[in-house]
């Protein structure tokens, strides 16, 4: 028999490293034909960090994307990246390049101001343009710009770091502030659990995640995407087996993990709480992603058959033996 | 007011995407230099033993073969570890674990490093491996570093838990059990490093190319800026790619034989090495009032870290900051034990403990519900993290904090979902 059943959890996590040090720096340069070399510690391991980098910079300086070449995580062009780890190069990677963009933006904007006559502070860098956000006819191309800042001279660079405002924590207590900010999700799943096999397939997944601000939506929505997957392997399918210190399952014919087939309906919902402390507003969400969906497959399983399992992975057997008991127990034979 | 946003927010296209889909990607496996030579690792079988010898030999002297090196080939310091310096690069005398690295070869074919490997005679006496968390901590076991097997015990006290205990009028207690997991990243890890002018190059797969630059500059006793450490495209690591892989032991075969030296970890290697998810077991006992309000909790945390601390340290402190859930509870006692063992290493994998304690939380709450006849929605939103609120360590939170809007929106969708299905 089929049952269904779903199941709801949610989870809050810090970004960046734990009551500890840990910054990021980043370097930038604005060329002479107003493209822009941008260059990062920030390992990119397929999440996307070069591309919320080079928006990141793209949207400070007021250039197009397009525009900006992101060279990462070489560390005799780069300065330190820390890890890409903790959720936490959009947030503090992401600051470092921002602060590197407004110092080559205030060299910029003091030529600009130089040449169109009117304040810094009035000054608007938007659409490869720097315009007077009072008078809209006083502009100048970054092009343009750039000629003024060769006849002056003038070099466009910045570099910045950032490191997250936090506390360490008590050692006797720990108590103390550990994370400058953090991100929320919750998350509901619906799973079929076959009473027969004992075999539990998750059948939808619905991943609201508070990430600040979305620098790239759909970047973020894979994140959480990828995240259903391996917390579906989390709760249901993945246990390293150790015997004597060996690790009897080192390769994928033996550790199972989910393919594309065993992936649900999915539906992702980005909530922006816009943190203050974030570059326009972002968190992080890398590893929140994966949080909430296993508690939910946990909850919903419940839902279905009426047993909270307190090990993971919940494998068939699992399923099995416990509908066993519980049939023993109904008719009362233990 | 808010300013206008023309980038960030924007769908644009990754910037590695056309090469990734056109499969021009270069990932470090695929780097191929005139003269370069094979790496390859002879890693130990048993999990605990007192080296007496290595004899590399035969070897050295396989047609093929240009270097064969051990510890003492080592000019600097032979350890490793993101926050304990409590791993060998190659191991001087004890082993700790199935798969430490004892000696390494770089050779002409991949082929001739793997039948080199066969020829390194090493005898060692084994000694009592620790599997266990409560074999551990027995006072006649083992040291497997230093004078003690606990890698680390920690509390967390926040308000008063005794007396939070007795404000409620339900509490529930439960034990819960994870797993050890392997990242299975799809990329197993890969490097290649080369030695020129006096200075060491690495490529690799790696989530922190700056990390590895300080400890191969502590190993070759090279000034940090000697190193360069270069990223190639890394094809996930998941925590897994933070610990030091091919990285020191390429530098140290590059600069032995100044050739460059390509190390590729098979399938089988990569999942027995690297670093694994702490499993845990987590004892809790949270209680309420009546009305559902949250009053305390109370937990015990047992993790093993294997043979090495790697990112344990920072698993335990996570998980036990997290461990309340988002959820307001005025009285928090956590206290964490984690042990070193001779089972593989674990460290750090995405979440870090959190979704070990986030099983814990959400069990807690759907339990509390039950008891209290109480829909676990409407429990959760009594509870839960506001604006200002306090954490368990104190912290008053900002303005930032989206989570009721997250369990509406994923409500209203669920309801949306619903009517759809009963059109």
């Amino acid at each position: 028999m089929i049952r269904q059943g779903k199941g709801i959890a949610c989870m809050w996590y810090g970004v960046g490293n734990t009551g500890l040090p840990n910054p990021a720096g980043a370097f930038v340069e604005v060329l002479s034909d107003a493209s822009v070399n941008l260059m990062v510690g920030c390992a990119d391991i397929g999440q996307g960090s070069t591309t919320v980098m080079a928006q990141i910079a793209a949207e400070e300086l007021g250039v197009r994307y397009e525009d900006v070449n992101v060279t990462s995580a070489d560390s005799a062009v780069t300065p330190e990246g820390g890890a890409t780890s903790a959720s936490r190069q959009t947030f503090i990677s992401g600051n470092a390049t921002k602060k590197a963009c407004q110092m080559a933006k205030q060299t910029l904007a003091e030529v600009a101001a130089e040449v169109l006559q009117v304040s810094r502070e009035r000054l608007k860098f938007e659409n490869r343009q720097i315009y007077d956000m009072d008078n809209l006819e006083c502009k100048l191309s970054y092009r343009e710009l750039m000629g003024e800042m060769a006849k002056r001279g003038r070099l466009a660079l910045g570099q910045g770091y950032y490191n997250p405002n936090t506390t360490m924590l008590d050692p006797d207590t720990m108590q103390g502030s550990p994370f400058e900010i953090y991100s929320y999700a919750a998350t509901m799943v619906t799973v079929e659990v076959n009473t027969d096999t004992g075999r539990i397939e998750l059948k939808e997944v619905i991943s609201a995640h508070d990430v600040g601000r979305a620098i790239n939506k759909r970047m973020v929505e894979a994140q959480i995407e990828g995240g259903c997957a391996m917390g579906q392997g989390f709760a249901i399918l993945e246990k390293v087996i150790v015997e004597n210190g060996k690790i009897l399952n080192p390769q994928f014919s033996k550790y199972l993990i989910p393919t594309a087939l065993d992936m649900p309906d999915i539906y992702p919902i980005v909530v922006e709480s816009n943190a203050q402390a974030g570059p326009f507003g972002a968190k992080g969400v890398g590893e929140p992603a994966l949080i909430p969906i296993i508690p939910a497959i946990v909850n919903a399983v419940e839902d279905a058959i009426g047993v909270h399992f307190y090990e993971l992975p919940i494998t068939p057997t699992d399923v099995i033996r416990e509908l066993y008991h519980q049939q023993k127990l109904y008719e009362g034979i233990e | 007011m808010e300013k206008k946003l023309s980038v960030v927010g924007k769908n644009v296209i990754k910037k590695d995407a056309f090469e990734k889909v056109t499969g021009k990607t270069v990932f470090s496996a695929d780097l191929d230099m005139e003269d370069m030579l094979y790496g390859a690792v002879l890693r130990s079988t048993v999990p605990a033993a007192v080296i007496k010898n290595i004899d590399t030999s035969k070897a050295r002297a396989l047609e093929g073969v240009e270097s064969v090196l051990t510890a003492k080939n080592i000019p600097g310091r032979n350890a490793v570890g993101i926050i304990l310096k409590d791993e060998p690069i190659l191991v001087e005398d004890k082993i700790r674990r199935i798969g430490d690295a004892i000696a390494i070869v770089a050779a002409k074919t991949e082929e001739t490093a793997q039948e080199a490997l066969s020829l390194i005679d090493v005898t060692y006496e084994e000694i009592e491996p620790i599997f266990t968390f409560d074999r551990a901590i027995q006072e006649d076991s083992p040291n497997i570093h230093g004078i003690t097997n606990v890698l680390q015990t920690k509390h967390l006290r926040h308000g008063d838990v005794r007396a939070g205990f007795e404000k409620c009028d339900v509490i529930v207690e439960h034990t819960y059990k994870t797993s050890m997991l392997s990242h299975m990243f799809i990329e197993p890890e890969a490097g290649l490093a080369t030695y020129e002018n006096g200075m060491i190059t690495i490529y690799s797969s790696t989530q922190n190319p700056h990390f590895d630059r300080g400890e191969v500059a502590a190993m070759m006793a090279f000034p940090q800026n000697k190193v360069r450490s270069v990223q190639m495209t890394t094809g996930g690591g998941f925590g897994g790619k933070l610990d030091i892989s091919v990285q020191c032991h390429a530098a140290l075969l590059a600069y032995n034989t100044k050739k460059p030296v390509k190390m590729v970890r098979k399938r089988t290697e990569s999942a027995m090495v690297s670093s694994k998810r702490h499993p845990m077991t987590i004892h809790a006992r949270t209680g309420a009032t009546k009305e559902g309000k949250l009053m305390a909790m109370e937990v015990t945390m047992r993790g093993d870290t294997g043979a090495y601390a790697s990112y344990g340290p920072a698993v335990i402190t996570r998980a036990m900051v997290h461990c309340t859930g988002p959820y307001v509870i005025p009285n928090v006692s956590i206290d964490a034990t984690f042990v070193y063992t001779n089972n593989p290493m674990a460290g750090a994998f995405r979440g870090f403990g959190v979704p070990q304690v986030a099983l814990v939380h959400e069990g807690q709450i759907e339990a509390l519900a039950k008891e209290l006849s109480m829909d676990s929605v409407a429990l959760r939103l009594i509870n839960l993290q506001h604006p200002g609120a306090e954490t368990s360590t104190g912290q008053k939170l900002g303005s930032d904090v989206g989570l009721e809007t997250c369990i509406s929106q994923v409500l209203s969708k669920r309801k949306e979902l619903d009517g759809k299905e009963g059109d």
